[in-house]
């Protein structure tokens, strides 16, 4: 829902930008990891050690490359709750065609796969006008039914030669913590990063996500930018889950399951707003990196795996009500002075 | 979304002109419509079974399936149209909210049978609360918040009952519960007439008269045409749409119990899949995803079509998977001419 008083929020930020509370928060997912990462380093047990955190990147990897497309569909002010199934689709669709192409023809298609139902959700949500959370909910629905179609139920493994061969080579160790995968993820995230904070293009879907109006107004093709968010977020996605089915050479039919509840948590708590306009990849990968340290440690302390879901989804809610309480307390102070505010808001 | 600003002086003088068009017999026609697009779903599957191109379709037992297949459905739809209605979209935690009240209700089956169904409503009470509190007064987003809850309702049926099922002679309740619980779904009225259909015809009724003839039913349409416009004219939107969550949350329950009885156990998966089936109803029978239009009439109707379908598919061989790929493009589908249509009437469609 456009905000109609986001020029007023604007400014009302700028005027205690400088407060430390305030910078605290704007920085929150670093102070988070440093301290998930040292209470983990100093209670969990068996934590701190090279295979740990090697497993850790490795495991954060997928959902990583998931959460750089989902970070920019949210800063455009929509969503897209696609993102778990294209994971899965594209997981069994690179794998499943890798027998009759081969990895160089299967991978492509199955990422172009992806695209092209991100283009889909994009046409439906820009030209269609219909709500984001309403078409990705139906394409959501039709790709899991064509998921059980393709695989007829199965999982999809592979046991030749070759994708061990490319397997082994994903999992590779090329630094301490680094495998190639990781390396890739990380180099989508800084080129992300920078494509979203120093292009035109880029920066350009903060204004589309923060006032749609204005930035149609400003001579900026708004449709055009939601499809092309949409595109992304597609590719990202199935990047990913084929990235991850490659490196294990199977994909199961859960394989993306979790991801959208992970990677929407992870993304909020890295400050991308739910509203649009707000937000950064980087923080949503680092805030993918400490969750996935935190239930790593859950795991570690001996509780089981529906502890880490329960507290996964107790996460996210919490995630949510907080970024609400924080508009809610910030709408009730619309229309009041902001000079007025700024005394009441150093001491808040 | 708004669409564009500058169309907007144009679109209101749009609606100036064509407001009155749509006349009353306009409306009746919109509300029935979707009775005649279950009415050709009948005509198609008659076709089709004189045919011979399927085979059962005018038995008693299927017709019987039929019903028993929308009852279930349409409880959930008739709470989620609520929700649509009051302009937050979907209630995306039905699924967990079935499964978790059917779970509680075969627990507590040991303390008789009233304690039971009281502790699931109650339950799914507070679920609607917590929703409706979250959605309504901090005004979260309507879906995330919803699919978070699922996520945490999730999380706690798998952390207290740990993948197990529960069945209802597993629980030393006594024998008459035991019965009582299984008649939820199969007692019959007048031994004619299965019970969920009935409940299903007493939730229609009074959500129907509810939306159309209450004062609750008419904030609760100015709340879900316009929030704002609701808040300004004094109307407590927030106590509105909370309200709206929990008649959603305690419909639920009821089809949550229903399907439990159904299944005679309680477990995890029990309802899956309910969300998306119910707001396919909802939008089916006619319901403006933005909010404040449809009836409760016009979404039984989309429940009976969403049955009728998915039971001539299955007559015609049509897989499981398939169905939801179908299901999926025609919720898409409706969407959109509805949005479209709304919008040709100069009325914006969110």
């Amino acid at each position: 829902m456009p905000n109609p008083y986001e020029v007023w929020g604007g400014t009302m930020h700028n005027t205690d930008r400088n407060t430390l509370l305030s910078l605290g928060n704007k920085y929150r997912i670093y102070i988070l990891f440093v301290a998930v990462f040292a209470f983990m380093s100093l209670f969990a047990p068996k934590f701190f050690n090279p295979f740990n955190l090697t497993t850790i990147m490795r495991s954060f990897c997928m959902n990583a490359c998931v959460a750089i497309g989902f970070t920019i569909v949210l800063i455009c002010g929509q969503l897209d709750l696609s993102i778990g199934t294209i994971i899965t689709f594209a997981g069994v669709v690179g794998l499943g065609l890798k027998e009759q192409f081969g990895y160089w023809g299967s991978v492509p298609v199955a990422v172009v796969c992806g695209a092209l139902i991100g283009l889909i959700n994009g046409l439906l949500v820009a030209k269609g006008k219909i709500s984001s959370f309403i078409v990705t909910l139906g394409t959501m629905t039709i790709l899991q039914g064509a998921i059980y179609q393709f695989t007829g139920g199965n999982s999809v493994s592979l046991s030749s030669e070759d994708a061990f061969a490319v397997s082994d080579f994903l999992s590779k160790q090329l630094f301490p913590l680094i495998t190639p995968r990781v390396l890739i993820t990380l180099f989508l995230a800084v080129m992300g990063e920078i494509f979203l904070k120093k292009t035109r293009v880029g920066r350009n879907f903060y204004l589309v996500g923060g006032n749609k109006n204005s930035a149609w107004l400003a001579g900026i093709n708004t449709d055009n930018y939601t499809i092309f968010a949409f595109v992304l977020s597609g590719t990202m996605a199935a990047l990913g889950g084929v990235l991850f089915a490659m490196e294990s050479s199977a994909a199961t039919l859960k394989l993306g399951e979790q991801s959208l509840m992970y990677v929407l948590s992870a993304t909020i708590i890295g400050g991308t707003s739910t509203a649009g306009g707000k937000g950064g990849i980087m923080k949503s990968v680092i805030a993918i990196l400490t969750l996935e340290m935190l239930y790593t440690g859950i795991i570690l302390f001996g509780l089981g795996n529906e502890v880490k879901i329960f507290i996964a989804g107790l996460i996210l809610a919490l995630v949510v009500l907080y970024e609400a309480f924080a508009q809610y307390r910030h709408e009730k102070t619309i229309g009041r002075k902001p000079s007025l505010m700024k005394g009441a808001g150093t001491k808040a | 979304m708004k669409a564009a600003a500058t169309t907007m002086e144009e679109k209101s003088n749009e609606q100036d002109l064509r407001s009155t068009q749509v006349s009353r017999f306009g409306k009746l026609v919109n509300a029935v419509g979707i009775y005649g697009i279950a009415l050709l779903f009948i005509v198609l599957g008659i076709v089709l079974e004189v045919t011979g191109v399927i085979h059962g379709f005018m038995t008693i037992q299927n017709m019987m399936n039929i019903v028993d297949a929308v009852a279930i459905l349409g409880m959930v739809a008739v709470g989620m149209a609520f929700v649509t209605y009051s302009g937050s979209f979907s209630d995306m935690s039905v699924p967990t909210t079935m499964a978790l009240t059917g779970i509680i209700a075969i627990q507590m089956l040991q303390y008789g049978f009233w304690v039971a169904i009281t502790s699931a409503l109650g339950v799914g009470l507070i679920i609607g609360l917590i929703n409706g509190l979250a959605i309504g007064k901090l005004r979260v987003n309507s879906m995330i918040w919803t699919l978070a809850m699922n996520y945490v309702t999730m999380g706690i049926i798998r952390l207290v009952w740990v993948n197990k099922q529960i069945y209802p002679d597993m629980t030393g309740a006594s024998e008459q519960s035991i019965k009582m619980f299984d008649d939820i779904f199969r007692y019959k009225v007048f031994n004619a007439i299965s019970l969920p259909v009935v409940v299903l015809a007493l939730m229609v009724i009074a959500g129907q008269f509810i939306m159309s003839r209450t004062v609750f039913g008419a904030h609760l349409k100015l709340t879900g045409s316009s929030r704002r416009t609701a808040k300004f004219s004094g109307i407590n939107v927030e106590r509105i749409v909370t309200v709206a969550f929990v008649i959603s949350a305690v419909a639920a329950t009821i089809g949550g119990l229903t399907i439990t009885s159904l299944g005679r156990v309680g477990a995890w998966y029990n309802g899956s899949g309910y969300d998306f089936k119910a707001v396919t109803a909802v939008v089916i029978g006619g319901m403006a995803l933005s909010g404040g239009r449809g009836s409760i009439v016009g979404v039984l109707g989309g429940a009976l079509v969403m049955g009728l379908m998915s039971n001539i598919m299955t007559l015609l061989g049509i897989g499981t998977f398939s169905q939801d790929m179908i299901r999926g493009a025609i919720f898409i589908i409706v969407v959109g001419i509805n949005a479209k249509s709304l919008r040709s009437l100069g009325r914006d469609d969110a």
